[in-house]
């Protein structure tokens, strides 16, 4: 397989963690932190009012928020995670309608080797732009995504809107793919998973995670479909696209319909479809991976899909 | 060992060697010719690696460490030039090969229309990854539009990746609905909004003339003279069995290579696999059947028994987030009925088609989790009579609970305008409920909704309902008929409210229960249609009852009336003298003079119908639409020509009304009148519209009635000038149109809004002057004679009996 | 079976009919689908409406005089009233529309 590969490489996300809204305040709901314990340490007593914070923040804004530098900002644990060696966050609230789920964070180390970048596009005037974004050192590629709208239906983050459903590609089209030509030993962004980010209010956010062949952002991810549309009344959800780097291709069009699936409270993914709540597991849980985060996506009244990572 | 040689690298040949080589991996020694220069991939995924979601990598089934392992010799990108099946030997570009058996592979060769240009640079088909990696390329310029010719599953998957690519799509169909040969037209509906949501431009019955440009594409140009720049044009318009090989080689072919159950040529040592073939006159163009023909073919080759059976194949699109699912057979036969389920506020449509309590047919759209349910019971042939009134609902759902008659309404944007009148959205509504309006007075109070015309007060109420649950009761309203829970009126402004432009439309935004209506909504639902658009959608003969249809009245005795128009009741000798002359050539039995100032000819057959029309209309007669829900007649008096009593020219007056209003669809017919004077010889105060010529100007009553009901037109409005006569009665005419219930005459209509709400309405002469212009916009469409339409070739046609077997017979 | 070639389905609009004449009476042919054909009697038990000219939909036509309902599958009267029409076989193939001749009182031409 060319398009993930197996590295023992550290990836470009180093930490998930998770917040769970507890009366007025949102409260640690554990995370993986790899070797990062002083960080894990710092976060666990740690907890976010409205507004407050980088989770805070996505709580009170409503949309994925993403800093790109913690002096001088709002992040309540700079000192803990400059000793970390971490550069930079991103926070993804789960809505269930106007109910606050959980806020995932996931932060990233800055590594001139390491291609990656997270985006947010946010929709106005019928397109989507560039709303926040977090490029490593694709500064090149920053400059030109500020630059750049999606109409519906186009690209990554136009198919993501227009299909509302996350979706998995392994090219990312020709403009990615020369975008750093100039760069020698770099091929550029060529993966992305992009995943629509439904927020109270019925603004579209798409969230991306793009990532350069020679550098994944992971080495497995998988999209699960668990629409009534889909899997009828079974409290159930089942893979429809996947790729990993020890597995090969995780889809099967000859089972079409009668995809891998998995029960309600059946694995971190079964448990994020049962609770509604992301959920993030190291060793062991995670497969066997460094680490693992598990998305849940609630659009139209139902939890639609769980997407998942695996590093 | 026996040699094979296998022509094609295909899906159905990969599967073949693949059965082999698990159950005697020793029995033949396999080479395998492929003209691509790759082996083999799988095929149906090339979609989602045109739009970049899937890697070729991951979609090659068998690579070369494959091949190596099991002994393949591989003659990749090396075309079979000739058999010769006397020696046995096949031979290639590059040399040849002997065979013990032989088995084609061929697959197919993509149709390409043989239209001028389709040779050029920039035109490609849909069928291998060469040409997926050229439409990839095309995609790489920012701004590139591509053109896709056929609207099929391959040319709609093909758009989606382009556009998912970046490029800017139109989608060219040959028929009226896409995928017509998998959906109905209303599955198809809920796709080509789905496509167009995505950025994808759709445009159906375009026949493509030809593809312009120097050297490379530039444009493609329409029957219909539309032309449509374009980098790129995909072909995709259907598939030949690619057989020319066989048939050189002397084998038997029809339509494809013949075979028998157990996949034999005409040649016992000769076989063929995959889209090649025909078997009992059918061809195969879905990856299941091949599946089967591979497993049976293996068998063969082993001398073991086994045969190919046809069976139901099922169809997907692969778009992600397009979710369809249509199986088995549910467009032809007898004996058949219907089960429909429309969700419109999730955008759901289901139908399955019953035989004799077999399921035979399924298409879905927007909800195919039981998709697969469904196949397997069409498959097996399972008799449903057990679970027939809950089969819709699937297998989980065996409680059968009711459609929500509110689906349509909570389906609506808050957006979306629900009081025309005062212009109160959705969202005003709800936001009001929420407040604590819990009634429809207090709704109307704090909104306005519902406050003028009235006519959305079934709306306003379905939304408190939905709003509120459990705590509103709705009251009853008289649905339109038994295929809707909706009113008349809530159909009528739903149709505005969702832009709803066809009336496939109409049948799934608001939920009918029907396949496609009945006789009392079809009629009702194409008026409302061509009256709110009358650009975008175009009336529809088979919606509308037999007069209108005809364009002349039926008899009881099945025969017809014929009425010419005679502009204000004045006539020509000329004119009478060509009436005399059509009632003797036609045998007209009774030639009668109406109420309405002009002359029936009573008893024409429908056969003579053209004829007799084409012959009045030489005299310049035209159609006098006495058979319409539509302008009838304008009757006048002489008036100040001819009348010592007359005030205007009433006469005048009455020919330029029937000359601006001819033509029009109106909910009901529409009678005008106009006297000279207020003796009123006209009889204008029993018309729909009737004025009253005095010296002071004109008065125009409206809403009258001489029927069933007897009532005298009231008072609208006195005007001073001709020019203002024109305006108001255009200004209501088009208010008529625009909100009256279907086949509610002006003064049932009037009872419903008032009078005063009408008076109101108009005298705003901003507004008079937007109806007056929407009323102009709809005559520039219908506003023309039918009778010169109908006595074109092309139409007369339909008059008359598609065949007579009793002439036949007496030859 | 005779099956006698009596002209193209799209001479038949969707949702619509055309008439023959036939040795048996008028026959309706009602297309229903894209591919889907229905042969009757033409004339309605009521008072003898013709069929063909009545709206078509779903499998059914209504009269154009008085509103009678007919399944074109079976001939029979939907709804309160009772009675049945004739009903006659007919297929399509390739495009064409095939009515049986013996069916409808075709003399035979031997």
């Amino acid at each position: 397989m060319d398009t993930v590969i197996d590295t023992t490489d550290r990836t470009f996300v180093e930490v998930a963690e998770i917040w769970v809204p507890e009366g007025d305040r949102l409260v640690w709901g554990g995370g993986a932190y790899g070797g990062l314990g002083g960080f894990e340490v710092a976060s666990a007593r740690e907890s976010f009012g409205k507004g407050e914070g980088l989770p805070g923040n996505a709580w009170a804004e409503a949309r994925p928020v993403v800093l790109k530098e913690f002096d001088g900002s709002y992040f309540k644990r700079t000192e803990a995670a400059r000793a970390a060696g971490l550069t930079a966050a991103v926070a993804i609230p789960v809505f269930a309608g106007a109910t606050l789920k959980a806020v995932l964070v996931v932060l990233c180390a800055d590594d001139a080797e390491r291609v990656g970048a997270i985006e947010v596009w946010a929709e106005g005037d019928g397109v989507l732009t560039l709303e926040d974004g977090y490029y490593g050192a694709a500064s090149h590629f920053e400059w030109v995504s500020q630059h750049t709208q999606f109409p519906r239906g186009q690209g990554l983050v136009g198919g993501v809107w227009s299909a509302e459903a996350p979706i998995l590609m392994r090219d990312l089209g020709s403009a990615y793919r020369f975008m750093r030509a100039d760069s020698a030993g770099k091929a550029g962004l060529t993966n992305g998973l992009g995943l629509p980010i439904p927020v109270p209010g019925g603004r579209t956010y798409v969230l991306t995670l793009l990532s350069a062949r020679s550098t994944p952002l992971a080495r497995r991810f998988e999209i699960w479909d668990a629409r009534t549309a889909k899997v009828g009344a079974k409290k159930e959800a089942r893979l429809v696209d996947g790729i990993c780097s020890r597995e090969g291709p995780l889809w099967d069009p000859d089972n079409a319909g009668r995809e891998r699936a998995v029960r309600i409270w059946q694995g971190p993914v079964g448990h994020a479809l049962g609770s509604g709540l992301p959920v993030v597991e190291s060793g062991s849980a995670a497969g066997g991976y460094a680490m693992m985060v598990a998305l849940p996506i609630h659009a139209h009244g139902e939890l639609s899909h769980v997407v998942a990572w695996y590093c | 060992m026996q040699k094979l040689v296998v022509i094609g690298a295909g899906m159905a040949t990969g599967r073949l060697l693949e059965h082999l080589f698990e159950a005697d991996p020793a029995a033949y020694e396999v080479t395998v010719f492929n003209a691509e220069p790759r082996g083999n991939y799988n095929r149906i995924m090339l979609s989602p690696v045109l739009s970049g979601e899937k890697s070729y990598a991951e979609i090659v089934t068998h690579d070369d460490a494959w091949y190596t392992a099991n002994k393949v010799t591989c003659r990749f990108g090396e075309r079979v030039v000739a058999i010769d099946r006397d020696r046995k030997v096949v031979t290639g570009e590059r040399g040849e090969v002997p065979y013990d058996k032989l088995v084609f592979g061929t697959g197919s060769d993509p149709f390409i229309v043989p239209c001028p240009g389709h040779d050029l640079d920039g035109v490609v088909a849909y069928r291998d990854l060469d040409h997926t990696n050229r439409m990839v390329e095309s995609a790489a310029m920012p701004g590139a539009r591509a053109v896709v010719i056929g609207g099929g599953l391959l040319g709609l998957e093909a758009a989606a990746g382009l556009r998912l690519r970046g490029m800017e799509v139109t989608v060219l169909h040959l028929s009226g609905h896409l995928m017509d040969r998998q959906l109905d037209p209303a599955a198809s509906y809920l796709l080509q909004k789905d496509l167009e949501r995505r950025g994808i431009a759709v445009m159906t019955q375009a026949s493509t003339k030809a593809i312009h440009g120097d050297g490379h594409v530039a444009h493609v140009e329409l029957e219909d003279g539309t032309e449509l720049p374009a980098d790129l044009v995909v072909m995709a318009v259907g598939i030949r069995p690619s057989a020319r090989l066989a048939r050189e080689a002397g084998l038997e072919v029809g339509r494809a290579i013949l075979v028998d159950a157990q996949m034999r040529t005409s040649d016992p040592d000769v076989f063929a696999v995959g889209e090649c073939v025909e078997y009992a006159g059918h061809l195969f163009g879905l990856v299941a059947p091949l599946y089967d023909q591979a497993k049976v073919l293996a068998k063969t080759l082993l001398d073991e028994e086994d045969a190919f059976a046809v069976r139901e194949v099922s169809t997907k699109l692969k778009v992600t987030g397009c979710d369809l699912f249509s199986a088995g057979d549910f467009a032809e036969g007898e004996g058949r009925e219907d089960i429909v389920f429309r969700d419109p506020s999730r955008g759901v449509y289901k139908r399955l088609v019953i035989e004799a309590d077999r399921l035979v047919g399924a298409v879905m759209y927007g909800d195919t989790a039981d998709g697969n349910w469904f196949f397997g019971l069409i498959k097996d042939g399972t008799d449903i009579s057990e679970m027939r009134e809950s089969l819709i609902f699937g297998p989980a759902y065996q409680g059968g609970a009711a459609q929500d008659p509110l689906a349509a309404v909570a389906a609506l944007p808050a957006d979306a305008e629900i009081c025309g009148c005062n212009g109160v959205c959705k969202g005003r509504i709800v936001e009001a409920v929420e407040g604590g309006a819990t009634t429809l007075d207090a709704v109307r109070a704090e909104t306005k909704a519902s406050g003028s015309c009235g006519t959305c007060a079934g709306l306003v109420e379905q939304i408190m309902s939905v709003t509120l649950g459990d705590d509103f009761v709705l009251p009853a309203a008289k649905p339109v008929c038994p295929c809707t829970d909706l009113t008349h009126e809530d159909v009528r402004r739903l149709i505005k409210a969702r832009e709803l432009k066809s009336q496939p439309a109409v049948w799934q935004e608001l939920g009918w229960n029907t396949p496609n209506g009945c006789h009392v909504c079809r009629p009702a639902v194409n008026y409302y249609l061509l009256a709110d658009w009358p650009l975008d959608y175009r009336d529809d003969p088979q919606s509308r009852f037999v007069n209108e249809r005809n364009h002349a009245n039926i008899q009881k005795d099945g025969t017809y009336s014929v009425m010419p128009r005679m502009w204000g009741g004045i006539t020509t000798p000329d004119e009478l003298r060509a009436i005399a002359d059509a009632a003797d050539k036609y045998g007209v039995p009774t030639v009668k003079v109406t109420g309405g100032q002009r002359i029936d000819l009573l008893g024409v057959p429908k056969e003579q119908l053209p004829a007799i029309w084409g012959d009045l209309n030489a005299a310049g007669l035209v159609s006098g639409h006495a058979y319409t829900k539509g302008l009838r007649t304008v009757k006048t008096c002489v008036g100040t020509d001819w009348c010592r009593f007359g005030t205007q020219d009433s006469t005048g007056l009455g020919v330029k009304l029937e000359k601006m209003l001819w033509g029009s669809w109106t909910p009901h017919k529409v009678k005008l009148a106009v006297s000279g004077c207020p003796r009123n010889c006209a009889e204008a105060t029993c018309k729909d519209i009737g004025i009253i010529c005095v010296d002071s100007g004109y008065e125009i009553g409206v809403g009258g009635a001489a029927g069933m009901d007897l009532k005298p037109t009231e008072p609208l409005v006195k005007v001073v000038t001709e020019a203002e006569v024109f305006e108001w009665v255009v200004a209501f005419m088009q208010l008529y149109r625009e909100h009256a219930k279907y086949l509610d005459r002006p003064y049932k209509w009037l009872a419903k809004v008032s009078l005063d709400w009408v008076r109101e309405t108009l005298a705003d002469p901003a507004e008079r002057a937007a109806l007056n212009e929407r009323f102009a916009i709809s005559q520039s469409v219908y506003q023309y004679d039918p009778w010169k339409e109908h006595t074109a070739a092309e139409q007369e046609r339909r008059y008359q009996p598609l065949a007579d077997l009793t002439l036949e017979a007496a030859e | 079976m005779n099956w006698i070639d009596i002209g193209a389905l799209d001479d038949v609009p969707l949702r619509g009919a055309r008439l023959v004449k036939t040795h048996a009476g008028c026959v309706a042919i009602f297309r229903t689908g894209e591919a889907e054909v229905y042969a009757t009697s033409n004339t309605c038990l009521h008072r003898g409406g013709p069929l063909s000219e009545g709206i078509v939909h779903d499998r059914k036509v209504t009269c154009p005089l008085h509103n009678y309902v007919y399944s074109l599958e079976t001939g029979e009267v939907v709804g309160p009233d009772a009675g049945r029409i004739a009903t006659y076989p007919i297929r399509v193939e390739d495009g064409r529309l095939l009515l049986d001749g013996d069916a409808v009182g075709k003399r035979s031409a031997a």
